[in-house]
């Protein structure tokens, strides 16, 4: 169920991040600061021409578990009626077979309660009657609906499709043309990696999203050149980190639907550019 | 005589020799012991196949086990920069099957993906009474038994860089109805599975008050 499961989550998290950061985050960050001081003072002689971005790959878990293929639903069913035959009894089962029993002696004409043992507790509530005061309670209950009655292809929901994982993506504007990518922001001095890909989803406009980041380790990587015209001197393009993350919090309002987009894996190729993309692909799993 | 017997018994040493010296011989003899006994009493010391047998030379020297063996918590390793420590991955849930059979898919994903696994054992199963209120009346019956079943893997080392995929993987995996959470292994959660000894402790609050 997806309620208790963030309830659960999120808390246990952020034992794991305030708890380790004590052990890892702090010398990684610090390792980084030593790197990014290093390069400051070396900046007189050679700064790095890559402009670095930090982007988060925001996933929205699967809710709901996928469809059986039709093999597989046979297959159930098999496994389910060879269970069943060779079963044993329940206590309950038990307890019907011997009441229809008593029933039948009841009818015989030499029939003598006083032949029946323990029997005097039963004679109120039988097996049978319990099971009717459950099947009632069962038609009273209504399971929630696998699909939360959204579009499937809408994809500014991320409601959408809950058997599968989601990715969030975003349209900016780079350079003169408006691209769909994963959400990134420029690195600033004096922060790790990962702060920036935090900066980068705390900053979406309009998305109140709160994500649990896995890691302090990026999954991925790209590296793109500027065009010709924009390069200044000293940057020749930009690196991008992509950072891994997990929806927490469970918004159902809709984004916009031109900026935000909730995706699978397969339609992924509809949104992004192909060096991209390929990149891209690497990290993601669709499972 | 005797020692001449005995010297053709140590040069020789075949049985022919010896049952056909011991037929010359036998009136001779002192002993009253029948004629096998002392033949093989004799014999086996320097026969080739001595000690054919033996194996108990051969395995571990086995120490006497101590009665009360008290078990000790192992030291538990601390995280460093580039592993972590000990880390718990708990799975709970209403439902036994799922809840086993997703805890061990965990573990073989983990001996597949070579993390090394220290432990992976059951907490005892949570019994919840779930009583509902009787429409006429302020009486409460008792509705169903809910039972909550754990089990916990337990990693150690596990890489900084590979925990992000494997929580990913598992998160992903996940079953409706089973809850997940990875935590640090402290030593309370080492004692939490030992059952409390009401008496010894009040037999030690005694002594010490």
């Amino acid at each position: 169920m997806a309620a208790p499961f963030t309830r659960v989550y999120r808390p246990l998290w952020r034992i794991i991040t305030t708890t380790t950061s004590n052990g890892r985050v702090r010398n990684v960050s610090y390792t980084r600061q030593q790197w990014s001081a290093q390069n400051v003072k070396t900046a007189g002689a050679a700064a790095s021409p890559w402009a670095l971005h930090g982007a988060v790959c925001v996933q929205r878990l699967p809710v709901v578990s996928q469809d059986r293929s039709p093999i597989e639903e046979k297959f159930m069913e098999l496994m389910q009626q060879m269970e069943l035959e060779r079963s044993l009894l329940a206590d309950h089962e038990l307890k019907l077979l011997d009441d229809a029993a008593r029933m039948s002696r009841k009818q015989e004409e030499d029939y003598d309660s006083d032949e029946e043992e323990d029997y005097k507790d039963k004679e109120i509530v039988t097996a049978q009657d319990l099971e009717d005061v459950w099947e009632q309670k069962l038609k009273e209950f209504q399971p929630a609906p696998r699909t939360q009655g959204v579009n499937q292809k809408d994809v500014s929901s991320s409601e959408r499709c809950l058997a599968d994982s989601l990715i969030l993506l975003v349209k900016k504007d780079i350079g003169s043309q408006k691209l769909w990518l994963l959400p990134q922001i420029q690195w600033q001095m004096g922060e790790t990696l990962r702060q920036t890909a935090e900066r980068a989803l705390a900053s979406l406009p309009g998305a109140d999203l709160k994500a649990t980041f896995l890691g302090n380790a990026p999954c991925g990587f790209y590296k793109y050149k500027y065009p010709k015209d924009i390069q200044k001197e000293g940057t020749v393009g930009a690196k991008v980190f992509f950072f891994k993350a997990v929806l927490s919090s469970h918004k159902h309002l809709p984004l916009e639907k031109n900026s935000f987009a909730w995706v699978k894996k397969d339609e992924l190729q509809d949104f992004l550019k192909p060096e991209y993309l390929k990149q891209v692909r690497r990290f993601i799993m669709a499972l | 005589m005797n020692s001449l017997l005995n010297k053709v018994f140590l040069l020789q040493n075949t049985r022919a020799l010896v049952c056909a010296a011991s037929s010359v011989q036998s009136q001779v003899l002192t002993t009253q012991m029948p004629l096998g006994v002392l033949l093989t009493n004799r014999q086996y010391r320097s026969m080739p196949t001595h000690g054919i047998g033996r194996y108990r030379h051969l395995l571990p020297k086995a120490l006497p086990k101590k009665k009360k063996d008290k078990i000790q918590a192992k030291q538990i390793k601390a995280p460093t920069a580039t592993e972590f420590g000990v880390l718990n991955v708990c799975v709970s849930g209403y439902d036994l099957t799922l809840v086993e059979h997703y805890s061990q898919y965990i573990h073989n994903l983990c001996s597949h993906l070579d993390i090394k696994v220290d432990e992976c054992y059951a907490l005892p199963t949570k019994s919840t009474e779930v009583m509902v209120m009787q429409e006429q009346g302020t009486k409460m019956y008792l509705d169903g038994v809910l039972k909550t079943h754990e089990r916990v893997v337990q990693i150690s080392e596990m890489k900084a860089t590979l925990f992000p995929i494997l929580a990913e993987v598992l998160l992903k995996n996940q079953p409706e109805g089973v809850q997940l959470c990875i935590k640090q292994h402290t030593e309370a959660d080492f004692q939490a599975r030992f059952k409390t000894r009401p008496e010894l402790q009040g037999l030690i609050a005694k002594i010490n008050n």
